[in-house]
């Protein structure tokens, strides 16, 4: 239906271990279908350091093992708009957010995505996929329904911008 | 892409630390200063649980293949395969997703 972005304008992301509630507002994105059956693709993941000093920081794109629940928001900082303006819209909008009112998401150990290392003292990461090996997420349910942008444990998070490209279906 | 050209970047030893708790190939090569400067490589999703495996040019280690979906596949579920010998793609799997909950959809109408 057409390729959106959701982008974090600037945010020092909270280190967070697996398993453990990610914190409304310390992590950048989360993704959770709108239905059942909603499948979107990852196309691109960008992160830029902002901070002013070394952070070397271990972010990780994942599924989740506990979904978000509740009224599930973002904060200003974020936004999620179409890549073009003449894009179709869906009838049930992918559910972006990094704020959930009742459970909040958790990172499922075993399902990591994808591993951004890198130091936020003006380091870039940018990982971007061919269309057949773009990560897919289905459904909104545990493990596969909800994926997140977080920090992992073991660094020191600074502040970065981030991006992320993709498409629902 | 990882990009540390204006960035002191990151440490072979911070790389060791964190290919000790997460799985070592979805995480930067070690002893090639892959966190210093501009790192490029290609990276391939397993096609088992989609983790994204960056290829690693040091690697002398057989890589992870399935031949029943003819695609690489991470360790992890190289280690799986082996155990058990199936395959199963993700592809499948969310095929398999979406039919289950179809399903249930159309008993609640019934």
């Amino acid at each position: 239906m057409g390729k959106r972005i959701t982008s974090y304008t600037t945010l020092t992301p909270t280190a967070t271990a697996d398993t453990t509630n990610l914190v409304d507002s310390t992590y950048q994105i989360a993704y959770q279908g709108a239905n059942t059956t909603q499948r979107w693709n990852i196309v691109e993941v960008y992160l830029g350091g902002q901070a002013g000093a070394s952070s070397p920081s271990i972010m990780l794109l994942s599924f989740d093992s506990q979904v978000a629940t509740g009224s599930l928001t973002a904060d200003a900082a974020q936004t999620d708009t179409v890549s073009d303006g003449s894009a179709g819209t869906l009838t049930n909008a992918l559910k972006v957010f990094n704020k959930a009112a009742t459970n909040k998401p958790q990172r499922d150990v075993a399902r990591h995505l994808a591993n951004l290392s890198f130091n936020a003292f003006g380091g870039v990461v940018r990982l971007n996929w061919p269309l057949d090996q773009q990560f897919v997420g289905v459904g909104n349910t545990a493990s596969f329904g909800e994926m997140s942008l977080s920090a992992f444990t073991g660094g020191t998070t600074g502040l970065m911008g981030c991006h992320i490209i993709y498409e629902p279906f | 892409m990882v990009d540390h050209r204006n960035s002191p970047g990151i440490t072979d030893d911070f790389i060791h630390k964190a290919s000790q708790v997460l799985p070592a190939d979805t995480c930067l090569p070690v002893g090639m200063s892959a966190g210093r400067g501009l790192f490029e490589a290609p990276t391939v999703s397993c096609s088992h649980c989609q983790a994204m495996v960056i290829i690693n040019p040091l690697r002398n280690r057989e890589r992870g293949y399935c031949p029943g979906c003819d695609r690489y596949i991470c360790d992890n579920c190289t280690e799986l395969r082996r155990i058990n010998g199936q395959c199963k793609t993700f592809r499948q799997l969310a095929d398999e997703i979406v039919e289950a909950a179809l399903k249930a959809e159309s008993i609640k109408e019934i």
